[in-house]
């Protein structure tokens, strides 16, 4: 009787670690549901620039590739092309194409394919289709190219009449513009099939409704917002959150800021209690910001001030004998923009001066928030300028410290204040497996696949 | 003006100014009549409001107690005690509450007056709410408050409640907005309509005058009437004038909205459409324009009927009388009323048979008079040549008996005076035949004052003979039209003329013969210097067969009438005794009556010709 209580106690145990096991082993099929809040009306990566560069870059992961990829800590890593080679000077850069890959329309990969594709996003460069690689010629020397061709604009995309074809891990299967989208798992993916078979997006879905569609188990995943993750995670929700990726930020939209007018920016800058919204408005979320990229980006960003000092930004508003009254506008969909603008416009009144924050138009400064499209420093802070209207940088070298001059010429240009770094949060259901949590927020859709819990 | 227009015109001249009058009393009442409504309806209005603000005022108020008394605030009450709150954790808690309970502003305060949690303006968390008096009592009511919000200040209806946890409190301070939204939710009568001045600061400010549908057009036309709101007491009234239109004023009446500590937050307008009392007006004028438009063609109508019965026997009578007057004295007035008229058309009727009898005895007795001056005449012309013709017979008869040898001799003498004294006899009678049978003139063109100087030249001789020397003098027109006349006629008439003129004179004196024209008529004048005629000689001159001379037929200025209304014309004399006399001849050019007569020859010649 006792042998046979432990020869049942052993096969019980023996079940219970086989189903344990079985549960966390991958399995392939379903459908990941996933609610975003973009509405692109086109799936060409050039068009999906109009969105947020994190929402870009992974819906474009889903249906296309790039020559080569990055990975969190900013390392270069083959995709579609093996291995690659840099000509002394950086001028000329020659990549190796994979051999065997096909478009999702059954074409093959191939050098001019390649080529056309980057031309059409790159009309300076001069590019070479060669027997199983392209070479491509610069203008100036440029160590960041193979940073460059990690952006989603320089995805490789084979354009036909009214339709793009790629060599994704998906392939679309429905799509209805800034509605919905359905894509499909390419069976001869490369790198590999999905597990997931399909993955439905439904897009323009507000944060609220993104919110029910989780709660009613329709929704897998979907965004949250900084300020909502704190409390979202400490209502035990599954929370996903990336480092810090989005600057928040002043522009002060006059091109040349006058003597006057830099000691008014100086005085806005002092009277902004970071701290305060980052524990009120941002419920938490989100890192004050002193400089355009995030110290773990750069490493320096901790050296530029975030100081908060009323008495030192009323005394350098009295420099001043006459303030203008500026206007602030921000996204008026976006209330956080919207509420950060009232407080920056109420701590501004206590400093002596008038800021109103408008809804509509572009006011003297703008608030700003503008996701970093690169975790390389040099590729993400000329994104950053180009895409706020600032100065370009004017980077010739690859070293840090030229970055960090760079950086803080820009800032004492007083067209920006730094406000904040903010995470990118996504909200996960129980199902989703294998979700490979990153610092850059991206997507790995062709590695997550679905359990069976329900929410 | 004829008697029928002027009572046409007395008749029209009554209807109007009797329309007028009326149309005037109507717009005058009714315009008063309005105005009485027009602050009745502005008097009900402004208490609706009133009424609509308390109830209002109660439903903020209730709100506010509720959130007061509800659980969330108790717990932020609570955390309030133990110090320093979490800001972060109640930053939605205000906006939630105030969306259930569906408030435009509320704001959780802590003792200090510091704000916990503020729905309208999240992020003022931290600082000082300014309105709170943390020292007076709360009021129980609503109150009217001016809010600072992200985009500026609003006006609202707000109310205050506390929650006291131990020796600490936490304040709800609760409202609704008074913006465009509640003026929307007011119901109004029609043509009247709400308009809300938000008093944010001392000038006038287009942009803070807010209507149901958001700002106002023309808002600067309502700055006096709200400045005289801001600066005076009571309750202002105007009229506003928004473009020439009369129909588009409006009666604006202003009602001050005050605050806590009776300082002006705002200013109610209640504006009444002039409209409909202008399209009234304008309808009564209309309609009184009708009416007197009809009622002058009514009494145009009437009043033509009317002239016509009262008329028409005066214009019988004025008609008859003219036509008395023109000599046709068998007129007769054709009126069958019995009233004044009728008597009046019977007595000008019995005053033309009179007249008409008059006239008949008249001319009976004149034919007597004539036939006496004729028999006389005739017995006095007729005797002068029998007196010689019967002394010769007698002569001859005496001689034959008496002296035969001589008798051959008178034989000779007396048949030569016996047929000269008979040729004087023919004579005379060959004149009163002549003057019987007056030719028709028979017209053509003719100058008259070529007829003139053919009388003179026909005259010359005989006035150079005459023993007083008469002088000739000939005063002509030189632009006188051609006339149609028969020249012969004329002549044979002027040369009386001149005939008498010189037996006028026989000491001599000055023949002046004058012509003249007025554009219609040619005037012929034959002046003399003579004796003159006495006014009742004037009067009996142109009698046929009166004469006022000694060997005179009589016949002489009868022919000169007879020839001269022959042509048309009329002759006149101005004669004094002892100035001489004037014959004055007017002849009608009669152009028409030659044109006529020539046609006349002309259509007849064919004829003739068969």
């Amino acid at each position: 009787m006792r042998h046979f209580d432990l020869r049942l106690l052993a096969a019980s145990s023996l079940v219970l670690v086989g189903l344990a096991h079985a549960a966390r082993r991958p399995q392939y099929g379903g459908t990941l549901h996933v609610a975003i809040a973009s509405t692109p009306s086109s799936l060409d990566p050039a068009a999906l620039g109009q969105l947020d560069a994190v929402t870009c870059r992974n819906l474009s992961s889903l249906l296309f590739d790039t020559l080569v990829t990055m990975d969190d800590f900013g390392r270069i890593r083959p995709a579609l092309a093996l291995n690659w080679q840099a000509h002394p000077g950086n001028q000329r850069w020659q990549f190796r194409l994979r051999p065997g890959v096909a478009f999702d329309d059954g074409s093959l990969l191939t050098p001019g394919a390649v080529a056309a594709s980057l031309r059409a996003g790159n009309p300076n460069w001069t590019i070479y289709a060669l027997d199983d690689s392209i070479a491509i010629e610069l203008n100036s020397p440029d160590p960041s190219l193979a940073a460059e061709l990690t952006l989603p604009k320089n995805s490789i995309v084979k354009r036909l009449p009214g339709k793009v074809s790629g060599t994704g891990p998906f392939r679309v299967s429905d799509w209805q513009p800034a509605k919905k989208l359905v894509v499909a798992a390419s069976e001869d993916y490369w790198g590999g099939r999905p597990f997931v078979n399909s993955v439905e997006i439904t897009l323009g879905t507000s944060a609220r409704d993104q919110m029910m569609l989780r709660e009613l188990g329709k929704a897998d995943l979907i965004e949250i917002a900084p300020e909502q993750a704190r409390r979202t995670a400490m209502e035990g929700r599954r929370v996903s959150e990336s480092a810090a990726l989005e600057l928040v930020a002043l522009v002060f939209t006059h091109q040349q800021p006058s003597p006057e007018d830099q000691k008014l920016l100086d005085a806005l800058a002092l009277s902004v209690d970071r701290a305060s919204i980052k524990n009120v408005l941002l419920q938490g979320g989100g890192d004050p910001a002193g400089g355009i990229l995030p110290n773990w980006i750069t490493g320096y960003e901790f050296l530029f001030s975030t100081e908060f000092n009323m008495v030192a930004a009323q005394q350098r508003r009295a420099e001043v004998p006459y303030a203008p009254a500026w206007t602030l506008s921000c996204d008026p969909a976006d209330s956080l923009s919207r509420l950060i603008a009232e407080r920056l416009a109420l701590k501004a009144k206590d400093a002596g001066m008038t800021i109103r924050p408008i809804s509509t138009g572009i006011g003297d400064l703008r608030l700003v928030r503008t996701s970093l499209v690169s975790v390389n420093p040099r590729v993400a802070l000329t994104q950053v300028t180009a895409a706020l209207g600032l100065p370009p940088p004017g980077l010739s070298g690859d070293n840090l410290e030229e970055l960090y001059k760079s950086e803080s010429a820009l800032l004492e240009s007083h067209r920006i204040i730094p406000l904040f770094h903010l995470p990118v949060n996504y909200g996960l259901s129980p199902a989703v497996k294998n979700w490979g949590e990153k610092r850059t927020g991206a997507w790995d859709l062709g590695e997550v696949w679905l359990g069976t819990e329900k929410p | 003006m004829s008697f029928r227009r002027k009572l046409l015109l007395v008749f029209a001249l009554t209807v109007f100014i009797s329309v007028a009058a009326v149309g005037w009393i109507v717009s005058v009442l009714s315009r008063r009549a309005f105005e009485r409504t027009s602050d009745d309806r502005t008097l009900a209005l402004v208490k609706q409001f009133q009424r609509e603000f308390a109830r209002r005022g109660d439903d903020v108020v209730h709100r506010v107690e509720a959130i007061a008394a509800s659980e969330p605030a108790a717990h932020m009450a609570v955390a309030v005690t133990r110090g320093a709150p979490d800001y972060g954790a109640y930053l939605s808690e205000a906006k939630s509450i105030a969306d259930s309970q569906r408030l435009d502003f509320l704001e959780f305060v802590d003792g200090q007056g510091t704000i916990i949690s503020s729905a309208h303006a999240p992020a003022r968390f931290g600082y000082k709410e300014s309105d709170l008096s943390l020292t007076q009592p709360i009021s129980k009511d609503a109150y009217l408050k001016q809010e600072n919000v992200p985009d500026g200040v609003v006006l609202g209806l707000f109310a205050t409640r506390a929650i006291a946890i131990g020796d600490r409190s936490l304040y709800v301070i609760g409202g609704r907005r008074l913006d465009k939204d509640f003026l929307a939710s007011l119901e109004l009568p029609s043509g009247m309509r709400v308009l809300l001045y938000q008093n944010f600061g001392p000038a006038f400010s287009a942009q803070l005058l807010i209507d149901p549908s958001g700002t106002v057009e023309q808002a600067d036309k309502l700055a006096p009437l709200i400045q005289a709101a801001q600066q005076k007491p009571g309750e202002p009234t105007e009229i506003i004038h928004w473009s020439s239109d009369p129909a588009n004023n409006e009666s604006m009446h202003a009602l001050p909205l005050r605050g806590r500590d009776q300082q002006l937050v705002g200013v109610l307008l209640v504006g009444q459409s002039q409209r409909s009392y202008v399209e009234l007006e304008h309808q009564i004028t209309l309609v009184a324009l009708l009416v007197g438009g009809a009622g002058i063609l009514l009494a145009g109508l009437l009043s033509g009927w009317t002239a016509g019965r009262v008329t028409r026997p005066v214009e019988q009578l004025a008609q008859a009388a003219r036509q008395v007057a023109n000599g046709n004295w068998n007129t007769r007035v054709d009126l069958r009323s019995k009233d004044e008229l009728g008597e009046l058309a019977e007595s000008f009727n019995q005053m033309t048979r009179e007249l008409l009898e008059q006239r008949e005895r008249l001319i009976q007795s004149e034919r007597v008079a004539a036939w006496r001056e004729l028999a006389r005449r005739l017995a006095h012309e007729l005797k002068n040549p029998l007196f010689p013709l019967q002394l010769t017979v007698e002569n001859l008869l005496r001689a034959r008996q008496q002296s035969p040898e001589v008798f051959e001799e008178m034989f000779q003498e007396s048949t030569a005076t016996l047929l000269a004294e008979i040729a004087n006899l023919k004579s005379i009678i060959g004149r009163f035949s002549e003057f019987s049978r007056m030719p028709q003139p028979q017209l053509q063109q003719a100058n008259a004052n070529e007829i003139m100087q053919g009388v003179a030249r026909l005259f010359e001789a005989q006035l150079r003979s005459q023993r007083a020397g008469i002088t000739c003098t000939l005063d002509l027109d030189d632009r006188m039209p051609m006339i149609a006349a028969d020249p012969d006629l004329l002549h044979r008439a002027i040369s009386n003329l001149v005939l008498n003129a010189m037996d006028a004179m026989p000491e001599g004196g000055t023949l002046t013969l004058r012509t003249g024209h007025d554009g219609e008529r040619v005037r012929l004048e034959i002046c003399d210097t003579g004796t003159g005629l006495a006014p009742e000689e004037c009067e009996r001159l142109f009698t046929p067969y009166y004469t006022s001379k000694q060997h005179g037929t009589g016949l002489g200025l009868a022919i000169v009438q007879s020839v001269v209304s022959d042509h048309g014309g009329k002759i006149s004399l101005e004669s004094a005794p002892g100035r001489g006399s004037t014959f004055r001849i007017e002849l009608p050019l009669n152009m028409d009556k030659l044109s006529a007569t020539q046609s006349h020859a002309h259509a007849a010649k064919p004829a003739s010709l068969i």
